[in-house]
């Protein structure tokens, strides 16, 4: 089921049916908010068959999908062999790595602006480690989705937060992440980046406040905290259930 | 006509054997790719070219090989003939991808370059990846709603789409809004103006590799939504403008935040002007570099600060007078040089008017109601209308028509950002690939409006 596959209006039956009522929005059939929202990664491929470590199965076009193989959960891409080392460094690199997020500049809407703001002379971020908003995502540890996510821009989001290496965290900031805020009933919105991510912090507000924005990188960080160690066990799909 | 190559033609054309197997079953054999892998390492442990000629056929074939990396995969199959001109590339040409992530492009714009050497030769822009159906959801709403829902577009100014509605609403209604909200309606406005002309300042210098002018345009900005979040409730996304008034009079902690702002507005512009005006690197990267002549201007619908940098002094605020704007005394900056460095100088003139005005609506701000009488449930007759004012970007419109229900019936917006953008095609090529961002980002553009 590709993106463009989705009706918002629901079926013939139930557009039929409320014309007949003289609505002017047909009903929703039970669900169709709610479908999962796929994303085939169609459009960018490597061209080089040995890149990514071969390319991961084709088959699998959902991150919902990867979460359940037991691909997603190999680290040897950094410890080789040694993938018992982990479990242990990491405890204490995890002390570190919450001291100093770096977050990549992937600015989307409005919300990105008061990212900004809160990188900048007044709020200051850099004041607790958040500072160096990484333009790479190869070089940065949090993605701060800010900004209204569409169907069209889903592609290329979640192409950015594939390409961030482990550990990685995710921040929805601003309401139209968090839920869909005032574009839930938008035909072209992905009502929720939990649909296509995991996510770790929510900032609702439309669009919060550079305190939000720093109050939550510290939530994250007193998170990255407590999850230490264990950071391999966490979702790397969706965080939304399939038939919420 | 290109087509998906780049997937199956090099694993083929590396097999040891011989045999030519799809790419899915290449990826999957490990014999496969192990061979594959050798292959790569001698060719990179080839010794390198002593000389690079066009003659050389050993230098095509290098080409050849490495021109998957340069093939384009356009975002659909190609469906015009101007799509498949850009799509084919000619000798020596490559292409490069910039955006929808982009640290400098001002939102989520992709554009694809068709690149010779340094040189642009081509430009396709690709829009929509904001798209959010606003004009849609705005038709769906109460008349009062769409007030705040055309307020994330130009998220950067959005009290100047609350007034291009709310003027289009009051005349399909026959409202009359009382002197006091109107100069409220132009004080507000004009403060998100510097913002928004400030914050441009920001990011051209940034655009340019200048940190600095960023901070100091941010200080500018917090400033001025802080005080107008004292007055509204909210930092960006006002809510403020009504139909017949405004929502709220000033307060007292507005007034005093102005009033602190106000005594430092004129010093702080020209030291931040003066951080640019008298650098080196940013006046000769932005001088001569992206020349709109005023014909293309006139001919591509482009408006505001673009237009009068090109030397058409057009402003909404004086071709077409509304609100107080007549009674006030401010001046249309204009230039004949229509690059860069003349967009940005107009805008940072721009910054001074509206200070001039911010002082005069101080100083002859009216006492009375700050809104009109209205009944509880507006239905406007049926009927069209058109309200357009001077937005920082050009001239911003909103086309409503009426069908009598309590609903706009067709919401359009006519966006300036969207028509500033469409010459960019034909400004970057020539230029070079260092230049792109200095010319798309003295346009200004904000994806928001764009792609609505």
């Amino acid at each position: 089921m590709a993106v463009g596959d989705r009706d918002p209006r629901g079926g013939k039956a139930a557009r039929a049916a409320g014309e007949a009522a003289g609505s002017r929005l047909a009903p929703l059939a039970p669900g169709d908010l709610t479908a999962p929202i796929v994303v085939p990664n169609t459009l960018w491929q490597a061209t080089n068959p040995l890149a990514y470590d071969g390319g991961r199965p084709t088959e699998i076009t959902h991150l919902r999908e990867f979460g359940q193989t037991e691909a997603g959960r190999r680290d040897d891409l950094r410890w080789g062999a040694l993938q018992i080392v982990p479990t242990k460094a990491d405890y204490i690199l995890d002390l570190i790595r919450a001291n100093s997020l770096w977050p990549l500049l992937s600015g989307l809407a409005c919300c990105a602006f008061e990212m900004m703001s809160g990188a900048t002379s007044k709020f200051d971020m850099d004041r607790w480690g958040m500072f160096p908003f990484r333009a790479s995502p190869r070089q940065s540890d949090v993605l701060i989705v800010a900004g209204t996510l569409t169907t069209k821009m889903s592609g290329p989001l979640l192409r950015l937060w594939e390409q961030m290496p482990e550990p990685k965290w995710c921040v929805a900031l601003g309401d139209c992440t968090v839920s869909g805020g005032r574009y839930k009933r938008s035909y072209s919105t992905v009502q929720g980046i939990d649909r296509i991510m995991p996510v770790d912090v929510y900032i609702p507000g439309c669009p919060p406040r550079p305190e939000g924005l720093i109050y939550g990188m510290l939530q994250l960080g007193q998170l990255v905290k407590d999850r230490r160690g264990h950071w391999d066990e966490r979702e790397i799909g969706p965080t939304v259930p399939d038939k919420i | 006509m290109p087509t998906r190559q780049r997937a199956t033609q090099p694993d083929g054309a590396t097999q040891p054997d011989g045999a030519t197997q799809p790419a899915h079953a290449a990826r999957t054999s490990q014999a496969a790719r192990a061979s594959q892998a050798a292959t790569a390492k001698a060719q990179r442990q080839r010794p390198p070219e002593q000389y690079r000629s066009d003659d050389d056929p050993r230098i095509m074939l290098d080409r050849e090989v490495g021109a998957d990396l340069f093939e384009p995969i356009p975002p659909y199959p190609v469906r015009t003939e101007r799509e498949a001109e850009f799509y084919t590339r000619g000798d020596g040409e490559m292409f490069l991808n910039v955006g929808p992530h982009h640290p400098a492009t001002h939102g989520v714009l992709r554009l694809v370059l068709k690149l010779s050497g340094e040189q642009v030769v081509d430009v396709d822009p690709v829009l929509g990846y904001l798209h959010r159906g606003v004009e849609k959801i705005c038709e769906n709403s109460d008349y009062y709603h769409v007030i705040d829902q055309v307020d994330p577009l130009e998220y950067v100014s959005s009290l100047f789409q609350e007034w291009a509605a709310v003027l289009a609403f009051e005349q399909l209604m026959d409202v009359e809004v009382p002197p006091r909200a109107e100069y409220i309606r132009v004080l507000t406005s004009e403060l998100l103006r510097v913002s928004s002309h400030t914050l441009f300042m920001g990011f051209l210098a940034l655009d340019l590799g200048g940190l600095a002018p960023i901070l100091y345009s941010f200080i500018e900005r917090d400033e001025i939504v802080e005080m107008l979040a004292a007055l509204t409730g909210a930092r960006m996304l006002f809510n403020y403008f009504r139909i017949g008034g405004v929502n709220g009079d000033l307060n007292h902690e507005f007034l005093s935040r102005l009033g602190d702002w106000m005594s430092r507005a004129a010093k702080q512009t020209e030291a931040n002007t003066g951080l640019l005006n008298e650098n080196e690197i940013f006046v000769r990267r932005a001088r001569g570099v992206g020349i709109l002549d005023r014909e293309m201007a006139l001919r591509f619908g482009v408006t505001g600060g673009n237009l009068r940098a090109s030397g058409v002094p057009f402003d909404v605020r004086r071709a077409h007078p509304y609100s107080v704007y007549p009674q006030l005394d401010f001046n249309v900056p204009t230039r004949l040089e229509g690059d860069s460095l003349a967009r940005y100088l107009i805008r940072m003139d721009e910054v001074r008017e509206s200070i001039r005005i911010i002082d005069q609506c101080l100083h002859n701000m009216p006492d009375g109601p700050v809104m009109a009488k209205l009944p509880r449930l507006l239905r406007p007759r049926p009927g069209r209308a058109w309200g357009a004012v001077e937005g920082p970007r050009g001239m911003l419109g909103v086309y409503a028509i009426s069908d009598g229900s309590d609903q706009p019936f067709r919401f359009r917006i006519h966006d300036p950002s969207f028509l500033n953008l469409a010459v960019v095609p034909y400004l970057l090529p020539g230029n070079l690939l260092a230049d792109t961002m200095a010319i798309v980002s003295s346009l200004d553009p904000v994806l928001g409006g764009i792609d609505k």
